[in-house]
């Protein structure tokens, strides 16, 4: 019998205590200021640079600085699923890298139930970071959503946003060897997907070809758009779209991760 | 005596229960072409301090991943407290306490590492505090309580990781030299601590390099080598195997050495048993006066000019070597 299948049998014993045991861990492990000041400050410091830099390009050329407070605001918010994501990466990262990973699963602990701790940890850090942004929002920029419905909807996207960029560290964070290259890649992509989506900017049909289509294949564009729209309470069919679309990516990104870490050979990953 | 022959001769150890780890043939190889172990059997009872001695690379850990549920093996039964660690294994791990021999810790205090393991155990929290403070001073580490652990020194870290694992209950305790990086009281404490459980009751399994600490605390000792254990006994009765024999330890010059051991081993016959590395030389005797007449004489016979000559007791050391170097001849016998 392969490692795999014995996980995966063992998987069946998933007990909802067990991976809330890990998840406390998870989140006292990973709320040092340092990690605070990434996963918080940094998404505060693009609202509120950004916000008043670019709300003031704007202004001076004719358009409004608010206006584009109340558009980078809940973009801010679908951003937090990025770093949700990250964290969640990178606790496996350092689980590997102390040495946690191995003691935990000589613990009381199956690998499924480690990674369930790693995902709904990745959850709650991307809807409890975009919660902060939304409050710093309210209060610095004076701008919130429109309609308690609509704040839902983006919160639930950018939920599903959380758990697919987890699933996407989690993934990257099992084949990755170095933790250069790790730390690399994850700079790389972060930019990317920042940059090459609706979180700073709109979208547009001047964008170059290449732009346009790392815009279109972007989930985040997606998280951001449907964020947005909940957020004015302009929601449309085309945001239902856009959830299926990344529910299901989500999906094969999930099962991607997990089956790529459950057959990874724990023991040598450290 | 072969390693089979030993593995059957091997007494019941003292305890006071059954077998809670029955291994039978088993076999792993991480590359499918090297097996890293070939084909182990031994069983552990209840209450028993097995010591697992051997080199860098021997087997060790990879037997103790094995038994901890971390790897599968590719052959051979493996039973850990009565179930199968492919069908069962956390409920294994529940009862199971493992010391790894790599570092890990959390990103945390040393007191927080502590408190957190037994929360991660389910340990309540007024019995989680009881045993973190009973810790931290049983392994002196109240002046390093605040201290993140990364921020601490390695042989600290290791106190932590060793302390850590008494906060939670268990039946068997997996101990992956843990004491590298120990000090010689914190060495000396742990393997106290250790055998103050085991008088409660718990059952350890134990891998070294130091053989004086296997000798402390070990009711039976397994020589693994390259993947099979190669001497498998209780310390007295493989100490016994060598009674009555002397060691005589002998350096000579490098350049005589290999023509000197050959001729050694012809004139000392089939009773002693000759093990060299390089210009040194270990040789078990039955009678040490007459070795060391036969060696000083043939030495001036060749004139090869001998650097070092002494005799001494045995020690556990000796039976380590010859078993590696023999595996698992009986010194001196056919």
């Amino acid at each position: 019998m392969s490692s795999c299948t014995r996980f995966a049998t063992e998987g069946r014993t998933l007990a909802a205590p067990d991976v809330t045991r890990l998840i406390y861990r998870n989140i006292r492990v990973n709320t040092d200021p340092a990690s605070l000041f990434i996963l918080l400050g940094l998404p505060a410091l693009y609202l509120i640079f950004f916000g008043y830099g670019f709300g003031s390009i704007a202004a001076s050329q004719g358009g409004s600085a608010t206006a584009y407070l109340a558009f980078l605001a809940p973009g801010i918010m679908a951003f937090q699923s990025v770093m949700a994501g990250t964290v969640g990466g990178g606790m496996l990262w350092a689980d590997r890298r102390y040495g946690m990973l191995t003691q935990l699963l000589v613990g009381p602990f199956t690998r499924l139930q480690y990674l369930f701790g790693i995902m709904f940890t990745a959850l709650l850090i991307g809807i409890g970071g975009a919660a902060v942004m939304l409050v710093l929002s309210i209060v610095l920029l004076g701008t919130g959503p429109a309609t308690l419905g609509g704040a839902l909807v983006a919160f639930g996207a950018i939920a599903l946003g959380s758990l697919f960029f987890g699933s996407m560290m989690l993934l990257l964070s099992t084949y990755v060897k170095s933790n250069n290259a790790y730390n690399s890649i994850q700079i790389l992509l972060i930019f990317l997907l920042n940059f090459a989506s609706t979180v700073f900017y709109p979208y547009s049909a001047d964008l170059p070809y290449v732009l346009r289509l790392l815009f279109a294949i972007n989930p985040l564009t997606y998280i951001a758009d449907t964020a947005r729209n909940g957020f004015h309470g302009t929601l449309s069919p085309t945001n239902e779209i856009e959830m299926i679309v990344l529910a299901v990516e989500t999906a094969v990104v999930l099962v991607l991760a997990s089956r790529a870490y459950m057959r990874a050979d724990v023991s040598a990953m450290e | 005596m072969t390693p089979d022959a030993l593995l059957a001769s091997a007494p019941a150890p003292s305890s006071n229960g059954g077998p809670v780890i029955v291994v039978e043939g088993v076999r792993h190889s991480y590359d499918g072409k090297r097996n890293a172990l070939d084909g182990v059997s031994f069983s552990v009872r209840r209450g028993e301090v097995f010591g697992l001695l051997g080199q860098n690379g021997a087997g060790k850990s990879t037997l103790i991943k094995a038994m901890t549920t971390l790897i599968q093996p590719t052959a051979g039964r493996l039973e850990v407290l009565g179930r199968d660690p492919q069908r069962d294994g956390q409920a294994i791990r529940e009862r199971i306490g493992v010391v790894q021999q790599a570092e890990s810790f959390e990103f945390t205090t040393v007191q927080g590492n502590l408190d957190l393991y037994g929360f991660l155990w389910k340990v309540p929290k007024p019995e989680r505090t009881r045993r973190r403070e009973a810790l931290i001073a049983r392994f002196g580490l109240d002046e390093i309580r605040r201290r993140r652990s990364f921020d601490i020194s390695g042989g600290q870290k290791r106190r932590v990781q060793v302390a850590r694992e008494f906060m939670h209950d268990m039946d068997i305790l997996f101990l992956d030299e843990p004491t590298i990086g120990l000090d010689v009281l914190m060495r000396r404490t742990l393997l106290d601590s250790i055998r103050a459980e085991v008088r409660r009751g718990l059952t350890v399994v134990f891998t070294t390099h130091n053989l004086e600490e296997a000798d402390y605390l070990c009711d039976r000792i397994a020589v693994i080598d390259q993947g099979r254990i190669v001497a498998l006994d209780t310390v007295d009765q493989l100490k016994r195997l060598y009674l009555g024999k002397r060691t005589i330890d002998l350096s000579v010059g490098a350049v005589d050495a290999p023509r000197f051991f050959d001729a050694l081993r012809n004139a000392l016959g089939p009773a002693a048993s000759v093990s060299t590395d390089g210009a040194s030389a270990v040789i078990l005797v039955d009678d040490a006066k007459a070795s060391l007449a036969a060696i000083v004489e043939l030495a001036q016979r060749l004139g090869v000019q001998l650097e070092w000559l002494t005799v001494r007791p045995n020690t556990l050391e000796d039976v380590f070597l010859h078993s590696i170097r023999h595996g698992g001849e009986n010194p001196g016998g056919p």
